[in-house]
């Protein structure tokens, strides 16, 4: 039989304060073990946690930029569960009142992933189990979260994918978090069911827990789908259960069965005042979002006229981007900024993370007056990509590379007189051209390269030679 | 309110407890007795609680809230003081498989 894949995704996504949710200490990565912990996130008695403010306007934020309303009543509950990751024997979280519920993320077929909820929690520690111990690192405990739970809409492993790509993206626009799956500051449990197609009715789901890598959900999925399709087919049931995937098998394995679920007791922390949030202050943080990622990919090729391949590569990287649009503000033709970028800084950029950063030493300001220099037509697109490469290697302005005398020497008149010796010194080429051997030119144009060491404007020595043969 | 053994032992599960058969049908009066002063309270208002105001806590306003301003922690073998510890870890009996 053939089944429909129904699948919702819950995310996980660190928030990029300077500090925990509920107390002062850091929350940069890394640390030896211990050394960012207080008595608040330690879980000491009589300890008292304030809600960070940083954490709630990030939220709101994560809510606004996909869609969401905001319960400007808000309050924390506590889940409780018994794991040494929590030092307190519970999880300060949200249950009946999540800050951000009924958004949405669209996806590029324009059908809409809905996402239920947004709420703020805490993170737990880490575990290092080894020999007959466990050791505990609460430096991430009290670490902010927050957690998107999506409707049930995602239909693919690959509409997931996306999904988190385009949450992924929405998320380091706003500047919320670097979401760094690697770095587990993105994580993904992924709830799959299987129904037969034209079905209404959903099958009983498994949930695959945290998953860090876009490929793996991706395989997780396509292995679970095909799991519970085999037991759908001979007749069997899928058991409800919390599964973990293993990367090395490439297969999902049971983690624990509905009946040891767990019961988390949630209770309202009596620990944290209700918090109620100025309809104000959601205004205010509304009116500072930036453009959202896809509405800058429309803009770029509905406006600015970007092909849309290079405005994909463009719009993943706000700080590219950013960088783009400067030039183009300070008088850089689009085009050639697009097609330079893209281009000839692009291989500079060499990691996702050197993107992610604009990782080069190439401001904005440059980069403006070396593509007028090239729009104008006072360097050819050789040499533009030649100093830019230079550039980016070394850190330089644009005058270092190309002096006024450079430009001196290819104003018009100059060419054109460049272009007489090519056609009389080339009688051969100029034949071969003139009887219909159009490549016959090139060797046209090497000549008028090699007389201006490449700082002609080809173009426009083109429209002269084919003047002159003409003649 | 009747409380019945398999609440008793759910409850020593979730609490990581262990009780022996007897203490577990010990415990059953105990905890309807506990239940049930608990339950007096709404007896006292005039047998009803529905119509009285639920009392949260108190509000808090926007500004109430913490800066994002990082404080000091406190030094790691005080935080690992009270603790079994091993090079800055708290060290713990494992509990995975």
């Amino acid at each position: 039989m053939k089944y429909q894949l129904v699948s919702g995704l819950e995310t996980h996504v660190e928030l990029a304060t300077a500090t925990k949710i509920f107390c002062g200490c850091t929350t940069a990565f890394g640390g030896a073990p211990n050394t960012r912990c207080c008595p608040v996130c330690t879980g000491q008695p009589g300890a008292l946690p304030i809600l960070n403010k940083r954490v709630v306007e990030f939220a709101i934020r994560a809510g606004l930029a996909t869609h969401c309303t905001i319960n400007t009543t808000t309050h924390l509950d506590r889940k409780n569960y018994c794991y040494p990751d929590l030092p307190k024997a519970y999880q300060i979280s949200q249950f009946d009142k999540p800050l951000c519920e009924h958004g949405y993320v669209e996806l590029e077929s324009g059908k809409r992933i809905g996402i239920t909820r947004i709420h703020i929690e805490e993170d737990a520690g880490k575990l290092v189990h080894e020999s007959g111990f466990t050791f505990i690192d609460y430096n991430r405990g009290g670490v902010p979260l927050i957690e998107i739970v999506s409707e049930p809409d995602i239909s693919s492993p690959e509409e997931a994918r996306e999904y988190v790509e385009k949450l992924q993206l929405i998320m380091r626009y706003i500047g919320v978090s670097d979401c760094k799956m690697q770095e587990g500051s993105m994580r993904c449990d992924v709830n799959i069911s299987l129904m037969p197609v034209g079905s209404t009715k959903f099958g009983t789901r498994t949930e695959i827990k945290n998953m860090n890598s876009l490929s793996y959900i991706e395989k997780a999925m396509a292995y679970e789908y095909s799991r519970q399709a085999e037991i759908l087919d001979n007749g069997g049931e899928v058991v409800q259960a919390t599964m973990r995937y293993d990367e090395h098998t490439g297969e999902t394995s049971v983690m624990r069965t509905k009946e040891d679920a767990q019961d988390y007791r949630y209770f309202p922390e009596p620990d944290i005042l209700t918090v109620v949030i100025p309809e104000e202050k959601v205004e205010e943080i509304r009116a500072s979002l930036p453009e959202l990622p896809t509405d800058k990919l429309k803009r770029y090729v509905n406006e600015l006229r970007i092909n849309p391949a290079n405005a994909q590569l463009l719009y993943k990287y706000k700080a590219v981007c950013d960088f783009v649009e400067k030039a183009i503000s300070l008088g850089a033709g689009v085009k050639n900024t697009v097609n330079l970028t893209v281009g000839t800084l692009y291989s500079k950029l060499e990691t996702e993370d050197d993107k992610e950063r604009f990782n080069l030493p190439v401001t904005a300001e440059e980069m403006a007056k070396l593509v007028k220099l090239a729009d104008e037509g006072k360097i050819n697109i050789t040499l533009a990509q030649k100093t830019l490469s230079k550039m980016a290697e070394e850190g330089k302005p644009v005058s270092a590379y190309i002096s006024e005398s450079d430009l001196a020497g290819v104003d018009e008149g100059e060419l054109e007189g460049i272009c007489k010796k090519a056609v009389e010194s080339n009688p051969q080429a100029v034949a071969d051209f003139k009887a219909g051997k159009e490549k016959a030119i090139f060797a046209l144009y090497g000549f008028i390269k090699k007389a201006t060491q490449g700082k002609a404007d080809i173009k426009k020595a083109d429209a002269i030679l084919r003047q002159l043969i003409m003649k | 309110m009747a409380i019945s053994e398999k609440e008793i032992k759910t409850l020593a599960r979730l609490a990581r407890l262990e009780f022996s058969e007897e203490e577990t049908k010990k415990f059953v009066p105990e905890f309807e007795e506990i239940i049930n002063f608990a339950d007096s309270i709404n007896q006292q208002v005039e047998g009803d609680t529905a119509s009285i105001r639920e009392v949260t806590t108190r509000i808090a306003t926007w500004d109430e809230l913490r800066e994002d301003e990082v404080k000091p922690s406190l030094p790691s073998e005080k935080i690992t003081s009270n603790v079994h510890s091993d090079n800055g870890y708290f060290a713990v009996r494992r509990v995975v498989k």
